[in-house]
């Protein structure tokens, strides 16, 4: 499964960047992220519960950042099982600097299984999309909320 | 007609099971019961490397969990009957031991108190797998790898040609050539109950007893047995009321022999009750091939030959028929025409998907709609009206008995008399006017026509895997009651009814004194059990005979107590008379028990004889006490049941939606026991026949997984989207019973599919539409409107 979205962050591309790659900034932000902890060297570990449709449970992540060139662009390669399925892709993030806020745009490509292929499939996109638009939303705030530290008073 | 066969009795079923009284697995509770639950695989193909119990087993109310390698070497494979040569049978085992292959494929059981524990505690089993690349596509699994399972070196789990006649030379023969891929959808029999097993063991008597809501409990106690290596009459298994099956229970499956050997294990009974998610993983699919059909005719519309090049997808075990299925699309190839050369070339795959096996019409749905299909081209090809190319290649009524280059004898048919009151009925003439004029309009407007034959009353042994014969016992109480046990297990088909129509028509005694008693191996003789449109034409054949048995001896024990000659009575309303001749010539010597009837007429009633039967006191010299004969009949052919269908719709140009316009059927399924029976199993035929014309299939992704997994996301069809059927018959008796039935169980589901996208794809002619796959969903016709501009 394949898709892709465009959000408008009103923040500094550094402040978006940061924000993302930030592993308490994230556990925050990401709607249902009960622990986030870095194992390593630009990976993760992550405990999600997540409702997709009429399916729900919890999941056990590693991701991994690849191809990372801040505060331009970053890919991130997910991997998660729980007990209803398991899903694993990637999602290739790019930030574009506009006049007052950060573009945006990431394509991902995912493939899930179990319960959540069965019963969530169809509903997936939808959820997806408003997951990633609650997380950006808050990526924004946190973002807004770092500015006055990295600009210039 | 008499006063009870060919009326329309209503289902003396009915009362209990729409006022919520009757008993289905699930509402079977025993004291000290336990639930099972099934961890199945996320993946299509899998290494198992390792399975995590360890907190499962600890968690509250969990009793026992099971893994493959538990069970694995205790319990036999799960059965398949199918007999093929050179077929690869992999080694199919209750649980996945170190490999799963298809998701829904059972890796787990956790067995506790109740059923939440038992679910909350599956959650807590942790499977580390290794994935395989999964074979999906049926073609694919052609180019050889990957492969489903590696020791045979291929996917290809058998290839048969049949077929008799020179098919090359029919061919050549042939003015034109028409040849069309066509897919045959995976489809799911959605049973409105799904599946269920309760077991229950007795240590004391070492006697394991099984609950299940299938279609052959004695066949499945048998092959039981046979996996949990427990002698056959200990076992025991009762199917209560079942909700459906459709062939998706005419199967022994490994939850069956799972539940039974828990239950040993355990000394408590144990019960499984399948979800609708697992029913649609786990349970049986139906048809799945994908063929391409070559069919030679002359300018005139007569066809000299027909070729089906077919691959089968059998998914990745063979349950107990899996790869006979395309078999019997194979003998059915010829439909209702005379042709002279016929093969069928099948490749059975296997594939990282649930097994196929029958699901109503069972490889026959396939054929018919392959010939019907190829008659339409045919047509379409020499601009001939589809009736008309039909007709010239029926056979005469005078030409029957039939063979066909299939190898099949057709007992009996007039196929004739059926399409010309089915065109009658449509007004067919003024639907083809009606029809111009639409389309002149610009709407879209068209007609299907299938004229079927299908094969019932399976069948001779010789032909079947595992005998084809059926049972019946009738016994007439002391109170002259009668007790039918029937080796048939119907489940929805109502011969509760239809065979106590049989006995009251023969015995001229009440509806409501006859009891028929199925499904429970320890009170019914052995039977075969209720598929393949066979439990009136075969089983209901047995109780006849024997009932003529029993009538006959009670004949004797009556002649007897009036002391007139057998052949002096008379037999009528349940009562015996002597002729009054010998009545007058014969003087008193009456003085036993029962007296005869006290108005001084020499006769008895049934009732009286019954008891003097089971009085034993006074019976003629050399006769059994009791009232009770058994028979089991035996087939000598199958019987060929026929029909037209014809179906008008209209096509929404905006969103490709179908509206129907009219359903005609006309069947014939020889004599009919209750008529009201019969609208109901055509009705419901015709009614999954929509489904898989216009909505269902199984999906599978490319990665193997299920997405139509529930009923949000596999459409069977609801009552709105069904329209109006006229139904009507013409009645051809057959002579392979002496009841003349045929059987109509699944003749729906077979004549109605080819009937329906027919019209559909009449009505997108002006788009150049010659052929559509299904299902015809509004997104598939939009799109073939979207490929050319009507003309």
């Amino acid at each position: 499964m394949r898709f892709e979205g465009r959000h408008e962050l009103r923040a500094p591309r550094e402040s978006v960047y940061r924000a993302l790659t930030d592993p308490a900034t994230l556990q925050a932000c990401i709607p249902g992220c009960e622990s986030l902890e870095k194992t390593g060297e630009n990976t993760y570990a992550a405990r999600l519960s997540a409702n997709v449709g009429p399916v729900s449970g919890n999941f056990s992540s590693n991701i991994r950042l690849e191809e990372t060139q801040p505060p331009a662009r970053y890919r991130i390669v997910f991997d998660g099982v729980g007990q209803s399925g398991f899903m694993r892709g990637t999602s290739d993030f790019q930030l574009e600097e506009q006049p007052g806020l950060t573009v945006l745009q990431y394509t991902a490509d995912f493939h899930v299984g179990g319960v959540l292929a069965a019963v969530g499939q169809r509903m997936l996109q939808g959820a997806a999309r408003m997951m990633a638009s609650k997380f950006f939303t808050a990526i924004e705030a946190a973002a807004q909320a770092a500015k006055p530290a990295s600009s210039p008073p | 007609m008499g006063r009870y066969v060919g009326q329309r009795v209503k289902r003396t079923e009915d009362p209990r099971l729409i006022r919520g009284l009757a008993h289905y697995v699930d509402d079977i509770k025993l004291p000290d019961m336990l639930h099972a639950v099934f961890l199945r695989s996320v993946h299509a193909h899998a290494r198992i490397r390792r399975i995590g119990i360890a907190s499962a087993t600890a968690s509250p109310g969990v009793v026992a969990v099971y893994t493959g390698r538990d069970v694995s070497h205790k319990i036999g494979p799960v059965p398949c009957a199918a007999a093929l040569p050179d077929l690869k049978v992999p080694d199919h085992r209750v649980l996945a031991t170190d490999r799963v292959y298809y998701v829904g494929h059972p890796v787990a059981v956790v067995v506790a108190t109740d059923r939440y524990a038992a679910q909350d505690a599956l959650e807590k089993i942790a499977v580390e797998y290794e994935e395989l690349p999964p074979v999906v596509d049926p073609e694919q699994a052609l180019k050889g790898k990957p492969l489903v399972h590696e020791q045979f070196g291929s996917n290809v789990a058998y290839r048969l040609t049949s077929g008799e006649g020179d098919i090359e030379s029919a061919l050549a023969s042939a003015d034109k050539i028409v040849r069309q891929r066509m897919i045959n959808q995976r489809l799911a029999p959605v049973a409105m109950e799904p599946r269920g097993v309760l077991a229950r063991y007795f240590p004391g008597e070492q006697e394991l007893t099984l609950w299940s809501s299938t279609q052959i409990p004695h066949l499945m106690r048998t092959q039981v047995a046979l996996m949990l290596g427990i002698a056959e009459n200990k076992l025991r298994v009762i199917t209560p009321e079942v909700g459906g099956g459709f062939g998706s229970k005419l199967n022994v499956y490994a939850e069956e022999a799972l539940l039974g050997w828990i239950s040993i294990q355990l000394s408590r009974p144990v019960k499984w009750i399948e979800t609708r998610r697992e029913n649609m993983q786990a349970t049986i699919h139906g048809r799945a091939q994908v063929g391409e059909i070559e069919i030679g005719c002359k300018k005139d519309g007569t066809v000299t030959g027909l070729r089906y090049n077919v691959v089968a997808d059998l998914g990745a075990y063979h349950q107990l028929l899996t790869p006979a299925i395309p078999t019997l699309t194979g003998l059915m190839l010829s439909g209702a025409y005379r042709i002279p050369a016929i093969q069928m070339n099948v490749t059975g795959m296997f594939t990282n998907k649930m097994a196929t096996d029958a699901y109503r019409g069972a490889g026959r749905p396939e054929a018919t709609y392959v010939i019907e299909r190829a008659m339409d081209l045919v047509a379409a090809e020499l601009g001939m009206d589809p009736v008309e190319v039909r007709r010239k290649n029926f056979p005469a009524p005078s030409e029957f008995p039939f063979k066909t280059a299939t190898g099949l004898t057709y007992d009996s048919g007039n196929y004739e008399a059926a399409l010309s009151k089915a065109l009658k009925i449509s007004g067919y003439r003024e639907l083809r006017e009606q029809q111009k004029k639409a389309r002149a309009e610009g709407r879209l407007v068209g007609i299907g026509v299938s004229s079927y034959v299908e094969i019932c009353a399976l069948g001779p042994s010789a032909a079947m895997p595992a005998g084809g014969w059926e049972s019946a016992t009738v016994r007439i109480e002391p109170t002259g009651k009668v007790t039918v046990l029937t080796g048939a297990s119907p489940h929805g088909q109502g011969q509760e009814t239809s065979f106590a129509q049989i006995v009251a028509e023969e015995l001229g005694i009440d509806l409501n004194d006859i009891t028929v008693i199925h499904g429970d191996t320890a009170i019914v003789q052995y039977g075969i059990g209720t598929f393949g449109s066979r439990a009136t034409a075969v089983g209901g054949t047995a109780v006849l005979v024997a009932l003529q048995r029993v009538r006959e001896k009670a004949t004797r024990i009556a002649a007897h107590l009036l002391q007139v000659e057998a052949s002096r009575m008379t037999f009528a309303n349940a009562r015996f008379s002597a002729l009054a001749a010998q009545a007058a010539a014969t003087v008193g010597a009456l003085a036993t028990v029962p007296a005869p009837a006290a108005d001084g007429d020499r006769s008895i009633t049934l009732q009286e004889v019954a008891l003097a039967a089971h009085l034993a006191k006074n019976l003629p010299p050399d006769t059994e006490p009791g009232l009770s004969a058994t028979y089991f009949f035996e087939p000598k052919n199958f019987t060929f049941p026929f029909g037209t269908h014809i179906v008008a719709v209209e096509i929404d140009r905006e969103t490709g939606e179908v509206q129907f316009q009219r359903y005609v059927a006309v069947d014939d399924c020889g004599k009919v026991i209750n008529p009201m029976l019969v609208d109901g199993q055509i009705q419901g035929g015709i009614v999954q026949a929509i489904g898989q014309a216009l909505y269902e299939e199984v999906v599978y992704d490319d990665q193997g997984q299920l997405i139509t997994g529930t009923l949000m996301d596999y459409a069977v069809p609801k009552a709105a989207m069904i329209p109006t059927l006229e139904l009507d018959r013409t009645e051809t008796p057959t002579p392979e019973n002496p009841l003349g039935v045929k059987g109509v169980g699944e003749a729906g589901t077979i004549g109605a599919t080819p009937a329906i996208v027919g019209a559909v794809v009449d009505a997108l002619a002006p788009f150049g539409v010659r052929h559509l796959d299904m299902p015809l969903k509004p997104e598939t016709i939009f799109r073939a409107m979207q490929r050319t501009s009507a003309k």
